[in-house]
């Protein structure tokens, strides 16, 4: 089987599972963890650190998908992308919930700021975006605005943290990250 | 070619990104959910950055995690058939203490009007456009509700924050036309789905015009009258 077939395959499950779980049949979310599980929770895992805050995570995603399956629309791009934008938001409510967090014993806080910290590394970068067209747009950016792309999409800064991360007005973060993304998208268009 | 102004294309950057405040990004989603051209251009994005996802290293689940997550399901069908259950999990619990700056509420609430012209909930059926758009606020100025006031004694309300419905409960929503009028019912509601409220012999809205939503006993306020805690209020915007 190629490539696209399994893609195809694979979309044409994730719709079904989620018809499913829009119908109230709880195998949907079960189907959606046997497709994806794994590579859910390891975005949750690279942005949370924590194995039990990335599972978390991944449980609030699935009861999010539960509930929403039947808004979803038909042409909002795919499945997949809808699943994995449910999951990186709950991630990031983890992530910017003051409280949540500070349940934490500080030594593990700290472990888990560090850790994010070391997500996008300045060298080899590539290593993020996988391979195709993404990675060639992304490596046709100026290292700045490539790195704060990164920043907030992949580890889940916020525009204030990346403003103070990378030592520049948040007026400044926010225009760089904009117009790198504008690049981005014309790239990939 | 998009139709979309670059105030909205810049949001939904934003909202792509993960960079936008969690009561912004609801209100976001309402938009979304009315546009179908920002929907797609909100998924294309989404697909080309997909590929950033797919770089993380897999993960292993845990012996009985998938049958956790599914008894978790079943206690929230539980908990939905008698209220809208808010853990404290909850995206508005996390950021209570956050409201979204004035500039880009106003934004939103322009591009809700903006976008929605002709087309409502399940986008068969051509909506009036309304007369008046309220964002109503909790006491910390996070957004729970839009009212949208068609002036032709009918109305629309959307919440756009997991609000806790007890079973005794019921949601009520309120304006107040003028002060010789006083506080008017709109509608009760038992939950808080999407739903067009129908009255009779309202003045047409104005603008600053106040709307409210409170919690009421079951059936509504046995005075005609608000009784209950505010669940959110907001002043109408004109939109016509």
């Amino acid at each position: 089987m190629s490539d696209d077939d399994t893609g195809q395959d694979r979309a044409a499950q994730l719709r079904q599972a989620l018809a499913d779980c829009a119908a109230g049949r709880e195998g949907g979310i079960a189907a959606i963890l046997e497709i994806e599980g794994r590579q859910l929770l390891g975005v949750a895992q690279r942005m949370l650190s924590r194995r039990d805050l990335a599972e978390e995570a991944l449980q609030d995603a699935m009861v999010q998908v539960w509930r929403k399956a039947a808004n979803l629309r038909p042409d909002g791009g795919s499945a997949r992308g809808w699943i994995y934008a449910i999951l990186r938001n709950r991630c990031l409510n983890i992530l910017r919930d003051g409280r949540r967090l500070a349940i934490l014993p500080p030594a593990d806080l700290a472990l888990v700021q560090e850790a994010r910290q070391q997500i996008v590394p300045e060298e080899n970068w590539e290593i993020l975006s996988g391979p195709g067209k993404l990675r060639q747009c992304l490596g046709g950016l100026d290292g700045q605005s490539r790195q704060v792309i990164l920043l907030a999409y992949v580890a889940g800064f916020s525009h204030g943290e990346i403003a103070a991360r990378q030592n520049m007005p948040l007026g400044t973060a926010k225009s760089l990250i904009r117009r790198g993304l504008s690049a981005l998208k014309e790239c990939l268009s | 070619m998009t139709g979309l102004s670059d105030d909205i294309l810049d949001l939904a950057s934003d909202y792509v990104l993960g960079l936008m405040p969690e009561s912004e990004a609801r209100l976001f989603e309402e938009i979304i959910e009315r546009d179908p051209e920002l929907a797609r251009l909100v998924g294309a994005l989404r697909d080309q950055l997909l590929p950033l996802d797919l770089s993380a290293p897999p993960q292993d689940l845990s012996d009985g995690f998938v049958a956790r997550v599914q008894a978790g399901l079943e206690t929230d069908k539980q908990a939905h058939s008698v209220a809208e259950p808010e853990t404290d999990m909850s995206p508005r619990s996390a950021n209570s203490n956050r409201a979204p700056s004035g500039s880009v509420l106003g934004l939103i609430a322009a591009a809700v009007v903006g976008l929605a012209v002709g087309f409502g909930a399940g986008w068969l059926r051509p909506l009036p456009e309304p007369q008046v758009i309220a964002v109503l606020l909790d006491d910390q100025g996070v957004p729970q509700a839009v009212v949208e006031d068609y002036g032709n004694d009918t109305a629309s309300v959307r919440f756009v924050a997991d609000i806790d419905v007890p079973a005794d409960r019921s949601l009520q929503v309120w304006t107040l036309p003028s002060p010789e009028i006083g506080a008017t019912s709109l509608g009760v509601l038992d939950r808080t789905a999407p739903t067009r409220l129908s009255f009779e012999d309202l003045p047409g809205p104005t603008a600053q015009q106040l709307y409210e939503v409170t919690l009421e006993p079951a059936g509504g306020s046995p005075t005609g009258r608000p009784t209950g805690p505010i669940i959110g209020k907001g002043f109408a915007a004109p939109q016509v």
